[in-house]
């Protein structure tokens, strides 16, 4: 080796590479701000052509870099440039507008289908827990304390007067709307955590996701007792229809996806536990998100159409309705894709 | 916290390193990211109660919506579009990646924020939103709140429950700064040191680059001076170094050491000679104390 110190002009080794692609880094660094300030969309067409292969450039200059330089500096810059660039180059691609119709049309359903034995599972733990609280408070009456906390019951205990539980269901003045408002806010949440709790406990080996459906069916019962033990049974069953079908199917799809999860784990097949969690997890985390969907729309009912239709014939048809309507959703979205469709997504794991 | 660092293989196949975002940003984000929401959505209301536009039942029907859509969908959403970035994220310069290298997916920023439904927000709801429950629940909530915030903790890279299942990552966002090149450097105007192959070859990659960060400040105070002083001192000694060194050379006599030493050492790399710090030529060699002290004088 010649020593070239005395040339100042006359670089080393390592000191030639890095002047000759200085400029190159320099310019992704400065496409990489600007992606990462406004967006790669506002870079235009010519830039992004030029980020992708500067991208690869400063790749390649990292790994040489670390074979041939000991300048740590460069190093640690091609570095945190390439950590950039890569984080910009390979952002998340969907569109928020491609991911939500994709999974309305598509996912949905098809999660809904692939788990029909679980949801009808929920579904008929909150019918059992129904009829257990009914029987139960035939006997005696108190057992409504114990199946109802204090906070839902919100006056309408076994005590209250029969004008006072009908108007409870049928609200006729402005003093009780906005009050209504509140109470179907506090319900919305209360459901809302209900259905996380049945949703995540369900991992447990999915019994404690059935245990809190059955539990969910022991307070309606005792409610729709009350109420028919008043007289008011077919009033009630109207009042509770109109939002409790969409509310009830949405605690039992909660109650499905938690169990997905919970068998996956008990039984997971041929694939290892955590594997069989990821797979069922896709569609579990699907009905999840549909249950929260379902709750919000029947908080909306609730807050507002259950105000506007006071007939209860009328209040029966918009649920029962409305509950047509989800089921035909899931049965018949996103049923295109068993032909084969165009859907270049790897996410049909399931099935 | 310490700064952990790990390597993501991306496509390209060069291993790049992140630098785990640490407790402290993580908590401070999602508190920022509360504030902003809720306080925006607070503000919103004060401010709608205070010029009256709509009806009560509208404004609790309106704020029931907009104080779920702050919730999980806020960050679904913001993470979906900024690549990765909650505001309270951009603000604490931190990121969400994938673990396995390719790109986030829209299901992973689905899932980790859908766990944050189960580890944040359910526990600060039921703790603090009233008489829901029975106290023994509220126990229990209190135990799970406090599990899971250990999670971070005590997890291999920093990841929440949300993380693990989703498989991402919370990481600093890189810095770019390029320092000059030391190498390239040299004003015409000075002596210049010379050193042969054996000076050269006494010390190692590790010595040269933490002579690197001693050469990256010149000295302004007088401690500084005298540290340099006794760097210059020290190796001049170890190499066996024969002319004299004036203290007002120091600074030209380190440079001139680490331009030849980097060039020596790349060379000898080159040709399969890795030298890793200044015990490559012996392993059984011991250090000295005076070999251990130069190594003390990193910034």
């Amino acid at each position: 080796m010649t020593p070239e110190h005395d040339i100042p002009a006359d670089l080393i080794r390592s000191s030639r590479f890095r002047a000759e692609r200085e400029e190159n880094w320099k310019k992704l660094d400065e496409l990489v701000s600007r992606a990462e300030k406004s967006g790669v969309q506002s870079l235009g067409y010519g830039n992004t052509m030029a980020l992708a292969s500067l991208y690869r450039q400063a790749m390649s200059s990292l790994s040489l870099a670390r074979a041939i330089s000991m300048d740590k500096a460069l190093e640690t810059y091609l570095a945190a440039l390439c950590a950039r660039a890569y984080l910009v180059v390979y952002a998340p691609q969907e569109s928020i507008r491609g991911v939500t119709s994709r999974f309305l049309s598509r996912r949905i359903p098809q999660a809904v289908r692939r788990s029909w034995f679980p949801i009808l599972l929920g579904f008929f733990m909150m019918i059992f827990g129904a009829v257990v609280a009914h029987i139960l408070y035939r006997q005696d009456p108190s057992w409504f304390f114990t199946f109802v906390p204090g906070g839902l019951a919100d006056g309408r205990t076994p005590e209250a007067s029969v004008d006072y539980l009908r108007s409870t269901l049928f609200d006729d003045g402005d003093q009780n709307h906005e009050h209504l408002a509140v109470f179907s806010t506090f319900l919305f949440s209360h459901n809302t955590q209900i259905a996380i709790l049945i949703f995540a406990l369900g991992v447990f080996g999915a019994l404690p996701s059935f245990v809190l459906t059955f539990y969910n069916g022991l307070v309606l019962g005792a409610f729709v007792t009350m109420f028919a033990d008043a007289g008011l049974g077919f009033e009630a069953f109207g009042w509770l229809s109109i939002h409790g079908v969409t509310e009830i199917s949405a605690i039992a799809i909660a109650c499905g996806g938690g169990a997905r999860l919970g068998l996956a784990v008990l039984e997971p097949g041929s694939c290892s536990r955590s594997e069989a969690l990821y797979r069922a997890g896709r569609d579990a985390v699907t009905l999840i998100i549909l249950a929260g969907l379902m709750l919000i729309a029947a908080a909306m009912i609730e807050g507002f159409l259950r105000q506007l239709v006071q007939d209860t014939m009328w209040r029966l048809i918009v649920g029962w309705g409305i509950g047509a309507l989800w089921l035909a959703w899931f049965l018949l979205g996103g049923r295109e894709d068993a032909t084969g469709g165009l859907n270049a997504d790897q996410e049909s794991a399931g099935t | 916290m310490s700064s952990k660092t790990l390597s993501i293989h991306p496509p390209e196949g060069v291993p790049i390193s992140f630098a785990l975002a640490s407790i402290g940003a993580r908590f401070g984000g999602q508190l920022i990211d509360i504030l902003l929401t809720y306080g925006g959505l607070i503000l919103f209301f004060w401010l709608m109660i205070f010029t009256g536009i709509w009806d009560w039942s509208f404004l609790a029907a309106l704020f029931f919506l907009l104080s779920f859509l702050v919730r999980t969908p806020y960050y679904i959403f913001s993470e979906l579009v900024w690549n990765g970035r909650t505001l309270g994220k951009r603000i604490t310069k931190t990121r969400v990646i994938s673990a396995d290298g390719k790109r986030l997916s829209a299901y992973q920023i689905v899932v980790r924020n859908l766990m944050k439904e189960v580890e944040v927000f359910m526990p600060i709801v039921v703790l603090f939103g009233g008489d829901l429950i029975g106290s023994e629940s509220k126990a229990f909530m209190t135990f799970w709140m406090i599990a899971v915030l250990c999670v971070p903790l005590f997890s291999k890279r920093n990841q929440r429950l949300g993380d693990m299942i989703a498989g991402t990552l919370v990481v600093d966002q890189p810095a770019t700064v390029l320092l000059p090149d030391l190498a390239v450097q040299n004003p015409s105007d000075r002596v210049d040191f010379t050193f042969t192959p054996e000076q050269l070859g006494v010390y190692g990659r590790f010595e040269l680059q933490t002579l690197e960060q001693i050469l990256r400040e010149p000295p302004h105070t007088q401690e500084a001076t005298d540290r340099l002083d006794a760097v210059a001192r020290t190796i001049a000694e170890k190499i066996g170094f024969e002319g004299q060194v004036p203290p007002s050379d120091h600074w030209d006599f380190l440079s001139d050491f680490y331009r030849q030493q980097r060039e020596f050492l790349e060379s000898r790399h080159l040709f399969g000679d890795t030298r890793e710090n200044k015990f490559h030529a012996g392993k059984s060699e011991k250090p000295t104390p005076k070999a251990r002290s130069d190594s003390d004088h990193r910034p």
